[in-house]
């Protein structure tokens, strides 16, 4: 079969859909806006639940998309496609058979909830800042010190109506209990405590591992959202919020806060979904043709979705996602 | 009986009673502001409260236990709001908490004791 | 002569029962007023005011010079209605002198001169100028029939929706002038006179009428003319045309100095019954315009409230932004009106509420400059830091009201109704600045702003916007922010600038900075953000649907930055636009050392 099938997106999603097209015979190319492919997952340290770091997951693809000469082109942004046609930033237009759409999702942008002072106090930090500073090998406060106080806070971007962003973003509870357990194994003298509105444990082992937080690492959890937050004289971080539980109003000063950021919708899902007739989810991400018998298929034929384009996703089912976008790409192929 | 004072109570200290509660008020405040339902009670409301700061009112308990059909104080604890609405700035499920409060003063008004 | 005629009666009654009846209305308003205000009235009446209040009368009510501003067809139709009329009705009165001499003539001998005056010699002079002003009204009648079908040819998008009484009082008013013209210029066909207009069409009618058949026309078309007039004199008290004579008192006690409270008074009445459902209020209402709510609008409260159905729901639903009061050509006092109201619905004097203000004290740091950032500030830390910033580099020593927790200035509550538990709030805050004796207080919330300025009793204290304030430190030379190329735009907060008059220091501010564009609507016509806190009405979404509004405008500048002066302004902005949204102190804190 000599069709040719665009990736848009080049991070796990659209690797493996890629890796899945070759095998199945049709020539992929891969177009990538950043200079190298990878996506979010460059900035990962280790994976929930298994601690397996991220670097192995990505090495791996990448060695396999170069092991079978995948065509890659980066620092290529898409300004524009249909399923027959892909136009580029600079103009050039790339024809086609099929298009997979792999282009991810947005990090929540934290100083936007202007009241938990990212970007304006030293140590609030979001859960993006926290994987980048364990994989630099050095997790400390913005003067150098050691945290003995650790607060971190679910659902910042997520579930919020007043940021507009209604859904929830799944995987930043495991992603909290996660960095809860890893700043507890470099600081065993520090207290952490995560602050929850719901904990939400939707994949094999997460919720053994919410217990083993508790349990093993003994990670302090409130159930109460932190409303706001203030330096203190000495450098500090003062966080309100109310003990649900007790039904007490609460503060307490950190020497970190870590906002759990959450995943929305590309700011040009908008004008890439007009343009080549996709519908788009309240949320803002590519909506799928049918969320059960068609959940990788998008509501214009020849158009496929993979990854977080659709909705906030882990690894595991991004990349079980990928090859099930290629093989209905690889099955609408054949029959056109 | 020796216990520990929590602050304030606005009920009597026992089970609420499902089978006794009348829940007619809440059903009519519920009926005229049904976005109260979407409340997730995060207790962000209570944590920036500027009367909460000052003083054991507890919005997100207060207007929990209206919903239980509890509404004995509950007009006097809403009395101690002060309406700078800081609570509706920042509620993730859009609630308009000072009509919540306005309402519950309306609707158990004629509840004083 | 007699100057009577069995058609007259309906003239007569309804002419007598709408004199006694206003005459009532106002009497009892006056009595009713304080005995303050009344005073102020005495007072008030040899000074200039009073002929500045005639000045004002004519300006106003008779050529009606604010509606020529919101569209001069608009205002043309008005002023040919109510200044045509007082002419027909001044000139001929002069007609009467001119033809009978100084002497008593009844009213229905004024009104209806053509009909008595047919055994006279005629004035062609008098025929001439009567015609002129006739055709004047006229051709304001023709285009009230034309606004009825097409309101956005004069100026407006909506027009009100009436009432019963008034479409009756409406029918009558737009039969008025046609009736006369017919009733005139069939008594100019059989006796001769009239000008250009009703001498004409008598010429035409006894040219196509035999004269048995123009005299039944005559005496029909006097019967509907004078019931026409009956019918509307009668339904005026009870409708909205009460305000064609409402309006005159209401200069008069305006000039003087009385004013609506936010306690229902006398005065009220004066407010409400000057309102002419013209509807000009409708269109700038962003209820209207953005969520299509069509029923709360100030024609509609103070409708609702004149004839005592208002309604909570209506009451509520407000922003009180204030661009409703800005257009209102009567300059009724929509905002304090609907406040009253609030009160009147849920004001509840209770003596043992906010007991736990006593005694408390959450300020820190000291200095003769008080700094009061108000509730919703403190979850706008980036201005907080600003404004530590600002006053670190202007060397000013700051005692901070309320950084950890202070008592809310006072004013939602107040804007909700609950004016007396206001108070108590108002008073712990006043004891407060005066117990750690500052003598300026700085704020960064419009909102707190204006409660601070009109119902605080801070003698001593000067109280400033940080607007005004970062301004006289960059007048004085002690803040030196860098002028760079940034472009800047500029959102006018309602407490800010309708509610308090800011305007020109915080532009004055960021043309320090950098480059200011100006959105489409601005200053006065501003809009609102949606989120005022005087509104409990409406929801999240319709809230944000406003923000979004508001956001495309600001943006459509062109500006790379955003800036607003209101800590809610800013957070509801900010939800709408993909630009960012800044404080002003935020943008003068950057530029600073």
């Amino acid at each position: 079969m000599n069709k040719r099938v665009i990736v848009i997106g080049g991070g796990a999603a659209g690797m493996q859909a890629a890796l899945r097209l070759k095998e199945s015979g049709v020539e992929p190319t891969i177009v990538e806006r950043e200079a190298e492919t990878g996506g979010k997952l460059r900035d990962w340290y280790v994976l929930f639940p298994s601690f397996t770091p991220a670097a192995d997951v990505l090495g791996e693809l990448r060695r396999r998309v170069a092991e079978r000469h995948i065509e890659v082109m980066t620092s290529t942004g898409v300004k524009s496609f249909t399923s027959r046609e892909v136009t580029l930033d600079d103009g050039r237009r790339l024809a086609c058979d099929a298009v997979v759409l792999a282009t991810g999702f947005t990090l929540f942008d934290a100083s936007l909830k202007e009241e938990y002072g990212y970007g304006l106090y030293d140590n609030v930090f979001t859960s993006a800042d926290i994987e980048r500073m364990l994989s630099r090998g050095r997790v400390a406060k913005a003067d150098g010190s050691r945290p003995r106080r650790i607060a971190l806070l679910h659902c910042v971007g997520s579930r919020d109506e007043k940021v507009c962003q209604q859904h929830c973003s799944r995987v930043c509870c495991i992603t909290g209990v996660k960095q809860a357990m890893e700043l507890k194994k470099l600081f065993p003298e520090a207290d952490v405590f995560n602050f929850y509105m719901d904990i939400r444990m939707f994949g094999p082992g997460y919720e053994e591992m919410y217990r083993e937080a508790q349990q093993k690492y003994n990670i302090h959890f409130v159930r109460g959202r932190i409303s706001e937050a203030s330096p203190t004289i000495d450098g500090r971080v003062q966080i309100k919020a109310e003990d649900t539980l007790t039904g007490r109003p609460l503060r307490m000063s950190v020497d970190m806060l870590v906002l759990l950021v959450g995943m929305r919708a590309n700011d040009d899902n908008a004008a890439l979904a007009e343009g080549a007739g996709l519908r788009r989810a309240p949320s803002g991400f590519i909506a799928p043709r049918n969320l059960f018998l068609g959940n990788v298929e998008s509501d214009a034929a020849g158009i496929f979705l993979a990854g977080t384009v659709s909705a906030p996703k882990n690894i595991g089912e991004t990349l079980n996602e990928a090859t099930a976008a290629a093989d209905a790409a690889v099955e609408y192929l054949k029959r056109s | 009986m020796a216990t520990i004072n929590f602050g304030y109570t606005i009920s009597k200290p026992r089970a609420i009673d499902m089978d006794r509660n009348n829940l007619r008020k809440s059903d009519e405040i519920l009926r005229e502001m049904p976005e109260l339902q979407a409340c997730i009670g995060c207790g962000s409301c209570t944590a920036v409260c500027t009367a909460g700061n000052l003083t054991s009112f507890n919005f997100r308990r207060v207007h929990t236990l209206i919903r239980r059909g509890e509404y004995q104080g509950a007009y006097e604890e809403m009395n101690k709001c002060m309406l700078c609405g800081k609570c509706r700035l920042v509620c993730p499920r859009g609630i308009n908490t000072r009509g919540v409060a306005m309402l519950i003063k309306r609707k158990l008004g004629d509840n004083r004791s | 002569m007699t100057f009577f005629a069995p058609f007259c009666l309906p003239f007569i009654i309804g002419a007598a029962v709408m004199f006694t009846v206003l005459l009532v209305k106002w009497g009892v308003w006056l009595y009713r007023l304080p005995r303050t205000d009344k005073m102020t009235i005495l007072r008030g009446i040899p000074t200039r005011r009073t002929p500045q209040a005639v000045g004002e009368v004519v300006g106003e009510a008779l050529l009606h010079r604010s509606i020529f501003r919101v569209d001069p067809l608009l205002g043309y139709m008005h002023m040919s209605l109510a200044f045509g009329w007082f002419l027909l009705i001044a000139v001929g009165w002069i007609e009467t002198v001119a033809y009978l001499g100084l002497r008593y003539v009844p009213l229905q001998g004024h009104v209806f001169f053509k009909y008595f005056a047919t055994g006279l010699e005629h004035k062609p002079v008098f025929d001439f100028v009567m015609d002129l002003l006739l055709l004047f009204v006229l051709s304001g009648v023709a285009l009230a029939w034309f606004k009825r079908l097409r309101s956005r040819a004069l100026g407006l998008r909506r027009t009100t929706k009436h009432v019963l009484g008034d479409r009756v009082a409406l029918s009558a008013l737009w039969f008025i002038f046609p009736a006369r013209l017919v009733a005139e210029s069939a008594t100019c066909g059989l006796y001769g006179g009239g000008s250009f207009l009703t001498g004409s069409l008598g010429g035409w009618f006894s040219a196509h009428l035999s004269v048995p058949g123009l005299m039944n026309l005559e005496t029909a078309a006097w019967w509907f003319y004078s019931s026409c007039l009956g019918i509307f004199f009668v339904a005026m008290p009870f409708s909205r045309y009460m305000h064609i004579f409402t309006e005159i008192p209401l200069v008069f006690l305006r000039r003087y100095g009385v004013r609506s409270g936010e306690k229902a008074s006398s005065m009220d009445q004066f407010q409400t019954q000057a309102c002419s459902r013209c509807g000009i209020c409708i269109d700038p209402c962003q209820l209207q315009s953005v969520l299509h709510i069509d029923t709360v609008q100030s024609v509609y409260f103070l409708r609702d409230r004149r004839y005592g159905m208002l309604r909570p729901e209506t009451a509520d639903n407000c922003l009180m932004c204030g661009r409703c009061a800005e257009r209102c050509p009567v300059h009724i006092d929509l905002n304090t009106l609907r406040l009253n109201s609030r009160d009147a619905l849920r004001n509840l004097p209770d003596e043992r509420r906010y007991e736990y203000l006593r005694g408390l004290d959450r300020s820190s740091g000291s200095g003769k400059v008080g700094y009061f950032a108000g509730c919703m500030t403190l979850l706008t830390p980036r201005t907080l830091a600003a404004m530590e910033r600002i006053f670190e580099a202007a060397g000013d020593a700051v005692w901070w009201a309320d950084r950890e927790g202070g008592v809310c200035c006072g004013r939602p509550l107040k804007l909700s109704g609950e004016t007396d538990a206001a108070r108590k709030m108002m008073r712990y805050n006043t004891d407060l600045f005066r117990k750690h004796g500052i003598t300026t207080l700085v704020t960064s919330c419009p909102i707190c702003l204006k409660v601070f300025r009109e119902d605080y009793d801070l003698e001593g204290i000067e109280v400033l916007h940080h607007s005004e304030y970062i301004l006289r430190l960059i007048r004085a030379g002690r803040l030196l922010p860098k002028h760079d190329a940034t472009r800047f735009t500029y959102h006018d907060p309602c407490e800010l600038g309708r509610g308090s008059g800011i305007y020109d220091e915080p532009r004055a501010v960021i043309e320090a900075l950098g480059e200011l564009v100006e959105p489409s609507e601005t200053r006065e016509n501003a809009p609102c953000c949606g989120s005022s806190v005087a509104n409990t009405a409406i929801d999240d979404g319709a809230q944000l649907q406003i923000a979004r509004a508001v956001a495309a405008e600001l943006e459509a500048t062109g500006a790379e930055v955003i800036v607003t002066a209101c800590p809610l302004c800013k957070k509801a902005i900010g939800r709408g636009a993909q630009q960012p949204v800044c404080d002003l102190s935020e943008v003068v804190a950057q530029r600073i050392g």
